[in-house]
């Protein structure tokens, strides 16, 4: 019976790696470059059933929702503004044609060149992955020792709000550059509005936006004990600003430029007033008093899962949503 | 107490400045000041406990690696937060001008966006001089590239739009090799601190594949030859004061985690083999890239080819410091060409840019008669000039004659004469520039009046160049706490 | 899990790696090549959590799955700000590559040669 459990598994991991890879290379090289998208999006939940065979559920969350779901929706979008610009203008040369494909690529020449040195990375990469000790803790045991004192249970939120919660202070800024940058380089154009006529649709929109807002609070909130936390929050909260982009709801939220910049900093202020804060009362850098870690940690999530949401959510957008005064 | 104080104010003190400079668009400029006087101080206090206590750790929310994340403060991570400081300083004072000067709504907006992309930048930088953790490096690496090629961007024309692409994919492609590399080095040792890795890395294949890959993606970082080929257009093609940003102090931060993956996480596999190969391609690098310089018909693309061809030089410090006898000299020698440089290249950016102000062009078969204008900026050049090709008693001859001895010392003399070839080039193409600039031409163009600011900032930052040079010795002392090696 | 073949995994994210590598280089429109870099990153995140779950306990290794969270994250970050920059190359130079150099610098010859009409 174990033996056919075990040559069960061993069948869908091969059945999984090999989708993987096919997946992968068809979205990358597919004629049709919307088909390549649609690959692509497939390919992102995969992945995020390789990362419950994993064991890493909260990985696989943020996967499903921003890996495949957020990402594939920027690209789609992404893909659709330049077809539109093409259909507008002349195209400038053959490779400018959007549904053009490989043939308008590389040489073949060097496209042989280029291959031998990714197999001979790929060849270097195997060599060196096979050398791995089949068993290692790494530093699981270092972390599930001291969980207890981080305030809370999930190991997960733990590494990323308290053992190593000085990266996600950079990653928070990181989001915030992003938008920054985007804002820099062009003003977003709004999704048209057809969504304004299907009444069955918006009316379910309405039900359906706050229970999405819900449901973030909920996995932020779940996060301290169980796979969840501010990402993975966020990026439904992100999900539910989107919906609102597209149905129109959002247009008077998108005119407040200085709240929508004070919601997008929130995060990078408040974790960093945090660590300045932790520093006075304890000496040190991110150092919550002792005890408090669960306060702690569940505000500066709070402020988090605002930016995070807002941030992905108007990176939708593209640019900018008003031209400033 | 005092330190602990310093590393968070180095780094969030810049961090927060940009958070603000975002929500408050027309505050940008004074929230830079502030920041620029909050990491000053920082600085102050982190370089007495330094000199007088020795190395400094912070130990960030007082879990030690391998679980936390350490912070690590010695002479070089002093060293370099210096250089960042004094030329961000520099730039915040020639920037309140350059983006001011024309009053169109275009550069209103880049105004608007240069400042916080800026002090995100600078967050970035000092982040990472103190990391002593290689995958929080990963991090800071990230926000080092998404700023700088944003601040590329927001030139806004064809060329840099397109040079920006292009970094931009250099640039991640290059961070998720160094991160590929960091998770080998986590699956094989457990740990991603660089302290605890000197004890416990041992030469294997794993870990010689996972540096291979580190260095791959931070050698494209720092164009390195023959990985400069996006460097010249970006840095060209960027406004001056970013210019002088990117050559100055981003390249470099791919250099100094270089130096830190190699001199202490994983000496061990330091080999004179590699260290050779590491100077090999510095030789090429300076070659090449002074040889380009000399054939570039735009003044930003030769100083920016200038900048191919000085980073070859740091890449000389591989194989002179890994030697027992005149390995410190070559270090120090490295280094505070490394800080002359900063300081030489921000110079002539920013007097690049007082030109194309001035003239509307930077052709430079076209820069005749400019040199009665903004003499401050042609004499800002030429000093700057004067460190780059290493004449005494500029800093550049400091930093230059250290490695010079260092491989005479060595006998390794193949690297003494690509230096003085490489002098030989470095003048011919700054005195290029100055024979054009000097040249009267009866019907010079009327120019315009450069701000004063923009043209004492890029002569400060010259003479800086210079000076360093007569307090070498400063420097040299400070390298030697927490120097990698007895 | 001590059932899971960790050199499958292992050698399958090697492999997305290098996919994503190859059509990084050799694919010229931007959008394809900005989805290869999101394809190198998830064959960076397979080999960390590959690794994490060597474990013998009943959970896999925290750490790396932190690391990954921060890794997808900054993904995302960078595929926004890709897109929104592609945009604007587009809009410039109607084209939806970067392929030709500026103003003939010689770097710019292999792009030349390699791309068609």
């Amino acid at each position: 019976m174990d033996r056919e459990i075990a040559m069960m598994s061993h069948v869908f991991d091969w059945i999984l790696v090999l989708l993987v890879l096919a997946l992968a290379w068809r979205s990358l090289n597919d004629c049709d470059l919307f088909r390549g998208v649609i690959q692509f999006i497939a390919l992102g939940l995969l992945l995020a059933v390789a990362w419950l065979r994993l064991r890493a559920p909260d990985v696989a969350l943020a996967e499903a929702a921003v890996g495949s779901g957020l990402t594939g929706a920027l690209i789609l979008s992404a893909l659709v503004r330049m077809r539109q610009r093409e259909r507008r203008g002349v195209p400038a040369s053959a490779s400018s044609d959007t549904s053009r494909t490989l043939q308008s690529g590389t040489s073949n020449r060097s496209r042989v060149l280029i291959g031998a040195l990714s197999l001979a990375l790929l060849t270097a990469l195997g060599w060196a992955v096979f050398r791995f000790s089949a068993q290692s803790s790494g530093l699981a045991v270092e972390s599930l020792a001291k969980l207890p004192e981080s305030g809370v249970t999930n190991p997960v939120t733990a590494v990323l709000l308290n053992f190593r919660a000085y990266d996600t202070l950079l990653e928070i800024g990181v989001l915030l550059l992003a938008i920054v940058g985007v804002w820099a380089l062009r003003r977003g154009e709004r999704p048209g509005d057809d969504l304004r006529e299907r009444p069955l649709l918006m009316s379910l929109l309405r039900l359906l936006l706050p229970v999405l807002v819900l449901a973030a609070g909920y996995l932020l909130w779940i996060g301290a004990s169980a796979p969840g936390g501010a990402f993975q929050g966020g990026a439904l909260l992100a999900g539910a600003l989107v919906l609102g982009l597209l149905a129109g709801l959002a247009g008077r939220f998108l005119r407040r430029e200085r709240l929508l910049r004070t919601g997008l900093t929130l995060g990078v202020l408040v974790f960093a007033a945090a660590g300045l804060l932790a520093l006075w009362r304890t000496g040190g850098l991110l150092q919550y008093p002792a005890g408090q870690g669960g306060a702690w940690i569940l505000v500066i999530e709070a402020a988090a899962l605002i930016s995070i949401g807002l941030t992905l959510g108007l990176l939708y957008l593209g640019g900018r949503p008003e031209e400033e005064k | 107490m005092t330190a602990s104080w310093s590393f968070a104010l180095l780094v969030l003190g810049p961090l927060m400045a940009a958070a603000l400079a975002f929500v408050f668009p027309r505050r940008g400029r004074g929230v830079a000041l502030a920041a620029a006087g909050i990491t000053a101080g920082a600085w102050v206090g982190l370089v007495r406990e330094v000199m007088a206590g020795g190395v400094q750790i912070q130990r960030v929310g007082g879990w030690s690696a391998p679980l936390g994340i350490d912070l690590r403060a010695d002479g070089l991570a002093v060293l370099m937060l210096m250089v960042t400081g004094l030329i961000s300083g520099a730039v915040t004072l020639y920037s309140g001008r350059y983006f001011r000067d024309a009053h169109d709504l275009e550069s209103a907006h880049r105004e608007r966006y240069f400042w916080p992309l800026f002090l995100f930048l600078w967050a970035a930088l000092n982040a990472l001089f103190l990391s002593a953790d290689i995958f929080n490096l990963y991090v800071t690496l990230e926000l080092l590239g998404f700023a700088a090629v944003a601040l590329v961007a927001l030139a806004g024309n064809r060329e840099a739009l397109k040079s920006a692409m292009r970094y931009l994919f250099v640039s991640l492609a290059a961070s998720l090799f160094y991160l590929l590399g960091v998770a080998l080095v986590y699956g094989q040792c457990a740990t991603v601190d660089l302290t605890l890795l000197a004890a416990k890395a041992q030469p294997g294949p794993t870990l010689w594949v996972a540096l291979a890959l580190m260095t791959g993606g931070l050698l494209a970082k720092a164009a390195l030859f023959p990985l400069h080929f996006w460097l010249p257009p970006a840095h060209a093609n960027a406004p001056a004061p970013v210019s002088a940003l990117l050559s100055a102090l981003v390249v470099k931060g791919a250099f100094y985690i270089l130096l830190r993956l190699w001199f202490e996480a994983f000496h061990s596999l330091n080999t004179p083999a590699v260290a050779q190969v590491f100077g090999g391609l510095g030789a090429a690098a300076i070659l090449w890239g002074s040889a380009n310089a000399l054939f570039q018909p735009r003044l930003k693309l030769l100083v920016a080819y200038s900048t191919v061809a000085q980073l070859g030089y740091l890449f000389l410090l591989f194989p002179l410091a890994a030697a027992r006898d005149g390995g410190f000299l070559a270090w120090s020698g490295g280094l505070i060409f490394l800080a002359a440089h900063a300081c030489a290249k921000t110079a002539m950016f920013l007097t690049a840019g007082n030109i194309l102000h001035a003239a509307g062009h930077d052709r430079i078969k076209d820069l005749g008669g400019i040199t009665h204008v903004p003499p401050i900026s042609t004499f800002a050049f030429g000093l700057a000039g004067l460190s780059l090709i290493g004449l005494p008693p500029s800093s550049g001859f400091a930093g230059k004659w250290l490695l010079l001895s260092a491989s005479l010392v060595q006998g390794q003399w193949w690297w003494v004469v690509v230096m003085l070839v490489g002098s030989l080039l470095a003048a011919a193409y700054v005195m290029r520039v100055l024979t054009r600039a000097f040249t009267r031409v009866p019907d010079a163009t009327a120019p315009h009046p450069i701000p004063p600011v923009m043209e004492w900032t890029a002569l400060a930052m010259a003479v800086l160049a210079v000076g360093f040079g007569l307090v070498a010795r400063w420097p040299a002392e400070l390298l030697r706490v927490g120097v990698p090696w007895p | 899990m001590p059932d899971t073949d960790h050199r499958l995994y292992l050698v399958a994210g090697a492999a997305l790696f290098a996919i994503g590598f190859y059509s990084l280089v050799v694919q010229t429109h931007l959008l394809r090549r900005i989805m290869a870099l999101n394809v190198m990153g998830s064959g960076v995140f397979l080999v960390f959590l590959t690794l994490a779950d060597r474990t013998t306990g009943s959970v896999a290794d925290p750490v790396p799955h932190a690391m990954v969270l921060t890794g997808i994250v900054v993904a995302v970050c960078a595929t926004g700000l890709a897109l929104a920059l592609a945009d604007r190359v587009q809009a410039a130079t109607n084209k939806v590559d970067v392929d030709d150099g500026p103003d003939g610098s010689q770097d710019a010859t292999d792009a030349k040669e390699a791309r068609r009409g």
